[in-house]
């Protein structure tokens, strides 16, 4: 397509060039035939060169010669005395047309030649765009195709992790259950540490049926924060408990600064991102060591830390744990927990990110932003509502008062990059 | 209970979990059945605890610390200890690669206590009985009788005529009863080494050995483990159904 209307412009541009040198001598011509008598035959000679150099460059090196020939007779015939004859007189004459010849023909293929390679130029140009854009296609298509292969892959990666994380839970509790239907002759200690893991083990499968929803929720956009006054030593009391049966062998320490002000957050959504960092934390401290949860506060925010006392995480995997569906190398965990938090921390405009214990382990620190004065009120009126139930609610609220209420508008909170 | 009583005397399990919950789970299952059970949460601890040589292994593929493929492979460089092994994976891949690595036979998580039982007992029949005798050479499951020197199968009274690759075929089962066979064991044992993806094959003649057998649907002597292989069992006999 584009080589074809190159040609035609080639062809075109040829006769185009010969036509205007025609034109231009003939009008040239006349306009200097009245001045025959004071003008000299080099002056003729030098401004019949003028109509070549046009031809050259409109018409390149054909129509440049065309004009010149043409040229040459012209002035032979018009200018070089004797006018009105091709009549060569002496060496002088032919030298005369000899030099207009071939100077002629000479600038007219010289002006042709440079107007080609400027021409071939803009065509090589116009191709390489042309090229270009193709590549571009081309480079999309590619990236199209590799990102449908990658989400097929993440598809099934997806498919995998839930059904392992499904299915262990799971394991436990049909084998206990069959075990016990069967009549297995268990002592009661047994049997009662059985019922006790066939009971921790549905709250598991709870928590990750929770955390898969809420990771749909994350990856359709909609994970909307819905929020009150939370007060975050109730929260954090409330889930240790809950939690206790996962930290067997551990000790779990709890501090959280005196004043703590009230957090303007939802409840369950913080219930949850604290429930995926203990339990993850609850997977990797051994036997022996401390899990402490602190938190306290500056003008900027709330800072909540989960600290273990594990293997940590190596600065290369620091970002990456926060990917959903990342297991760390022999990890059993759900791979999600930590892509929820990070969520959950960002739809109330805070973050989250890990950092390493001193003395070795994982430090997940998540910073929840202070929000406005107007916020904070919102804040504490849900909070003397909700407060009735607990005894110390109003005094919080008189403290948060005070002090900011924490979490940011969820307008400009990110939802997180699923 | 009944069901102590028909354990063999001082069998011990090694099994090998790295998720408490289902760890206790079959350590309280197996000793409430009077085996004595060794239990332990990482791969290095079951090559290590294998070497004082239990009666069955039963190990999780997923373990963190070592491959559960791997683990079959380094158990049977050295031991014929039967090997049944857990897996909570979707795929077959898995599964298959342990039971070609020498595993005797799989079980998919969530399971029942009564069907692992079923296959510890399974497991230790092959234990005790090891490979036929060669001066014996009929084979006996259930009603089904397969005499390996004169190529005759009988089903009770009834005298089954098989092609050489049926009779093959059931040959290798019969040898091996209650234990699942890949799909590429039998095809290299009974066609040859060149072969080991022409599945196709073992359905036509699973189906073909079924309706000779006379193999009720419901309750197959035959049967097939999808997408890993076949196994022969004694319908009546209730160590195989569960």
């Amino acid at each position: 397509m584009v080589s074809m209307r190159r040609l035609v412009v080639r062809g075109s541009s040829t006769w185009m060039g010969i036509v205007v040198g025609l034109v231009l001598v003939a009008g040239l011509t006349a306009m200097l035939l009245p001045l025959r008598r004071h003008v000299d035959e080099a002056g003729f000679a030098l401004v019949l060169l003028l109509p070549v150099v046009v031809s050259g460059v409109i018409g390149a090196s054909r129509a440049a010669a065309v004009t010149g020939v043409v040229g040459a007779a012209v002035f032979s015939y018009v200018f070089d005395p004797p006018a009105g004859e091709f009549k060569v007189r002496g060496i002088d004459d032919i030298l005369a047309l000899v030099v207009f010849l071939t100077v002629a023909v000479t600038v007219g293929l010289l002006v042709a030649a440079e107007s080609d390679r400027r021409r071939a130029a803009e065509q090589r140009a116009l191709e390489v765009q042309a090229l270009y854009l193709r590549n571009q296609e081309l480079a999309e298509e590619a990236a199209r195709a590799q990102l449908l292969e990658r989400v097929d892959e993440h598809r099934a990666a997806i498919m995998r992790s839930v059904s392992h994380d499904l299915r262990t839970p799971l394991a436990t509790i049909r084998a206990v259950a069959s075990d016990l239907r069967a009549g297995a002759a268990h002592d009661e200690r047994t049997r009662d540490n059985l019922l006790d893991s066939v009971c921790a083990e549905a709250e598991r499968l709870d928590r990750i049926v929770a955390n898969l929803l809420s990771m749909s929720r994350i990856e359709a956009g909609i994970l909307q924060p819905s929020r009150q006054a939370v007060d975050l030593e109730e929260l954090v009391a409330d889930r240790v408990r809950r939690l206790g049966r996962l930290f067997e062998g551990r000790t779990v320490r709890v501090g959280l600064a005196p004043d703590l002000p009230l957090v303007h957050a939802d409840y369950t959504l913080l219930d949850q991102l604290l429930t995926n960092l203990l339990e993850n934390a609850a997977r990797h401290a051994p036997v022996g060591t401390e899990v402490a949860i602190t938190s306290d506060w500056c003008e900027r925010g709330v800072h909540i830390r989960v600290v273990d006392h594990g293997l940590g995480v190596p600065d290369e995997e620091a970002e990456k744990i926060f990917e959903p569906f990342q297991r760390g190398a022999g990890s059993a965990s759900s791979g999600v927990g930590l892509a929820i938090c990070r969520a959950i921390a960002e739809a109330h405009g805070g973050s989250i990110h890990v950092e390493t214990t001193p003395g070795g382990g994982a430090t997940f620190v998540v910073d929840l932003p202070a929000v406005s004065a107007d916020a904070a009120d919102t804040g504490v009126e849900h909070a003397e509502l909700d407060g009735t139930h607990s005894d110390g609610a109003a005094a919080k609220a008189a403290r948060a008062d005070s002090v900011a209420a924490v979490g940011a508008d969820p307008d400009d909170a990110g939802v997180g990059d699923g | 209970m009944a069901e102590r009583a028909m354990v063999e005397p001082s069998s011990t399990i090694l099994v090998v979990d790295d998720e408490p919950g289902i760890l206790q789970a079959l350590e309280a299952g197996l000793s409430a059945r009077g085996y004595d059970v060794v239990a332990t949460e990482s791969g290095a601890g079951a090559l290590d605890a294998v070497r004082r040589i239990p009666d069955v292994v039963v190990l999780d593929l997923g373990l963190p610390d070592l491959d559960g493929v791997e683990i079959c492979r380094r158990i049977r460089s050295w031991t014929d200890i039967p090997i049944i092994v857990l897996s909570a994976d979707g795929s077959d891949d898995r599964k298959v690669a342990a039971l070609d690595e020498g595993a005797d036979d799989y079980i998919t998580k969530p399971f029942s206590m009564p069907e692992l039982l079923a296959r510890v007992r399974v497991a230790l029949r092959h234990r005790t009985q090891a490979t036929p005798e060669p001066d014996a050479p009929v084979l006996q499951l259930g009603d089904l009788s397969v005499d390996l020197s004169l190529y005759r199968v009988r089903v009770g009274d009834r005298e089954i005529d098989l092609t050489p690759k049926e009779f093959a075929f059931l040959a290798l089962l019969v040898r091996n009863p209650g234990r699942v066979l890949t799909h590429r064991a039998i095809l290299q044992q009974v066609w040859g080494p060149d072969y080991g993806t022409e599945t196709q094959y073992l359905r036509v003649y699973a189906s073909q050995l079924r309706k000779k057998l006379g193999d009720d649907p419901a309750r197959p002597r035959l049967v097939t483990e999808p997408g890993v292989g076949y196994r022969l069992v004694d319908p009546d006999d209730e160590a195989s159904h569960w």
